[in-house]
């Protein structure tokens, strides 16, 4: 390939890149006209597109994208999660701060399990339920909720788009991901909850009559199907107990997910309209773009020269490069879409770490703290952000800009120095 | 038997009525539906009773079903509440439902097959543009069966 097809490559990329990022037109059709535009001279060809590791489309990333989202089709046809949100506020006996930690709580698990949109999604029916009981704004709890459902993606191989880009790409295990990336989220988590007071002073007062009203909610009527929430429970352990297993049993966790999703169809029953009411055409299409754009980003020589650039920067100090790709990714993490940034900067990592001899691992861990934790800073940052300020607008209760930015920066600021501090003590400071 | 033979008047609001007022009607008299007019009284949409009880349930609750029975009885509080200070052109719908209009002198066979394929529980008869009258499923059924 010469110089002219790496021109060309890195063009087209980035003019997608910046009509993705300033979101004036629809994100799919870019990502697919990039793609197609890649066709041509041609820098890339169908068996690189379609059965290519290093240059094609990632199936393992688009499978476990969709068999996941077809659990979470069934999944919210239980009304389970509405009941564990309903459940966890009235065990905070009214308090707004104990609802708000105990909502947080429900978010992060339900991302970890699910993912950060759908969890955001869920929990916001829920939090305009109880707010509109307790008479306060709901827009600070869906702030901290989209904050909640970023940290908490970055926990587990499910949790984020972008976790499962890097984790998949990465090749990194169900369990070594949870290992080395759960204590981090953990720790910014706690972090936050002590913020909480600060970041909203005066909030939470709640009238005592109000408090009556959340506590008079019946939890027990959000079970629709009774049976179907089992056949779920029993579907989702075999589901996990497959992502944690997955290189024992040798299951790409792309399979296990679609295994999962193919028998809960099965056995629940369900219309093709309920089934798949959570997946997202569009998005994996979006994915798929994006790919093959990358596709010819490496097959042009284009990321290999990134990456060749970044250790020249880091001149083979592991702790120079780690910092560097912190930084780089919670800066740009932090303004535009963090996938089109994951899905380009796997490879480079991928090439990077293999400069960085014994250190290669925390390479990785630093994408995926930068990417995720970087989203946090404004409401344009991460999907969840997006999808929370949206429907606060709807509620009547718009959150503006600046006043997401504020907490936002607050949240990522923490976040930064606890995410560096983490990488030091895990990964240098004994060896 | 023509549509002019069936037409009958019926309710109709503007998009500045207002929609508690709307919705009493279709519940006092009941109504499937109301039609609605432009200022200058030419037919505009269709509102459903089901499309108007969207906004007897708080947002929250339409987002999420399993909400609906959490909440109890206190549905009438909401009613008010949601629709009070709104107009009928408030309740329409980004897209509104657009109004089937057929003329004056089409058939009952026409009626029919037109209710059929928009799927709508009332159609508005028209002559030189201006609304004749309104036809309800009910009343096409009724005159079906009676021949």
């Amino acid at each position: 390939m010469s110089l002219f097809h790496a021109v060309y490559a890195s063009t087209v990329f980035l003019v997608a890149y910046v009509f993705i990022a300033t979101e004036r037109f629809n994100k799919t059709l870019v990502a697919l006209f990039g793609a197609t535009a890649m066709f041509f001279l041609p820098l890339i060809n169908s068996d690189e597109v379609f059965y290519s590791r290093d240059t094609g489309v990632n199936w393992d990333v688009l499978f476990l994208l969709l068999g996941m989202m077809i659990i979470v089709s069934v999944v919210r046809q239980t009304g389970a999660f509405e009941y564990v949100a309903i459940w966890s506020a009235k065990r905070a006996k009214g308090s707004p701060l104990r609802i708000m930690i105990l909502l947080m709580v429900v978010t992060a698990v339900g991302t970890a399990v699910l993912d950060n949109v759908t969890t955001v999604l869920l929990i916001a029916p829920v939090t305009l339920l109880v707010c509109d009981r307790l008479d306060v704004n709901p827009a600070p709890f869906l702030i901290v909720e989209a904050l909640t459902a970023n940290i908490a993606g970055a926990a587990t191989l499910v949790g984020d788009p972008t976790s499962i880009i890097i984790g998949t790409g990465a090749h990194l295990s169900f369990i070594e991901f949870t290992a080395n990336m759960g204590p981090a989220v953990l720790i910014v988590l706690l972090a936050f909850v002590a913020l909480l007071p600060r970041m909203f002073p005066g909030f939470f007062v709640a009238d005592p009559e109000r408090v009556a009203d959340v506590m008079s909610l019946d939890e027990r009527e959000a079970i629709r199907n009774p049976r179907l929430l089992l056949q779920c429970g029993v579907v989702l352990l075999a589901v996990f107990a497959g992502f944690i297993t997955h290189q024992a049993i040798h299951m790409e966790p792309s399979l296990v997910a679609m295994a999962g999703a193919g028998i809960l169809i099965l056995i629940s029953g369900l219309e093709r309209e309920f089934y798949l009411a959570s997946v997202e055409w569009e998005t994996l299409l979006f994915f798929a773009g994006l790919f093959i754009m990358v596709g010819a980003l490496v097959r042009t020589g284009v990321i290999s020269n990134l990456a060749q650039q970044a250790s020249h920067l880091a001149r083979g100090d592991a702790w120079t490069a780690t910092m560097l790709i912190l930084t780089v990714s919670f800066t740009l993490g932090s303004f535009i879409n963090n996938v089109p940034y994951a899905a380009a900067m796997t490879p480079v990592v991928g090439q990077f770490a293999t400069s960085i001899p014994g250190h290669s691992g925390v390479l990785w861990w630093a994408l995926l703290l930068g990417t995720v934790l970087g989203g946090n800073l404004t409401p344009i940052g991460a999907s969840a952000n997006v999808v929370a300020v949206g429907i606060a607008k709807r509620a009547g209760h718009p959150v503006s800009f600046w006043d997401f930015t504020k907490r936002g920066a607050v949240v990522t600021l923490v976040s930064f120095v606890l995410s560096v501090g983490y990488l030091w003590l895990r990964y240098f400071a004994w060896s | 038997m023509r549509a002019e033979d069936l037409d009958e008047q019926f309710p109709v609001v503007t998009v500045d009525s207002d929609a508690l007022d709307a919705a009493r009607m279709i519940a006092e008299h009941h109504l499937p539906g109301l039609v609605v007019t432009d200022t200058s009284g030419k037919p505009h949409a269709v509102l459903l009773a089901s499309e108007m009880l969207r906004f007897v349930l708080p947002r929250y609750v339409q987002d999420d079903l399993a909400l609906a029975g959490v909440l109890g009885d206190a549905i009438a509080d909401h009613a008010t509440q949601n629709l009070a200070g709104k107009t009928v052109g408030d309740l329409l719908p980004k897209h509104p439902r657009a109004i089937t209009k057929v003329d004056a002198r089409a058939s009952v066979f026409k009626l029919a097959a037109e209710m059929v394929q928009l799927k709508t529980p009332l159609i508005a008869v028209t002559q030189n543009g201006k609304l004749h009258g309104v036809i309800t499923a009910s009343r096409l059924l009724a005159a079906a069966l009676k021949s």
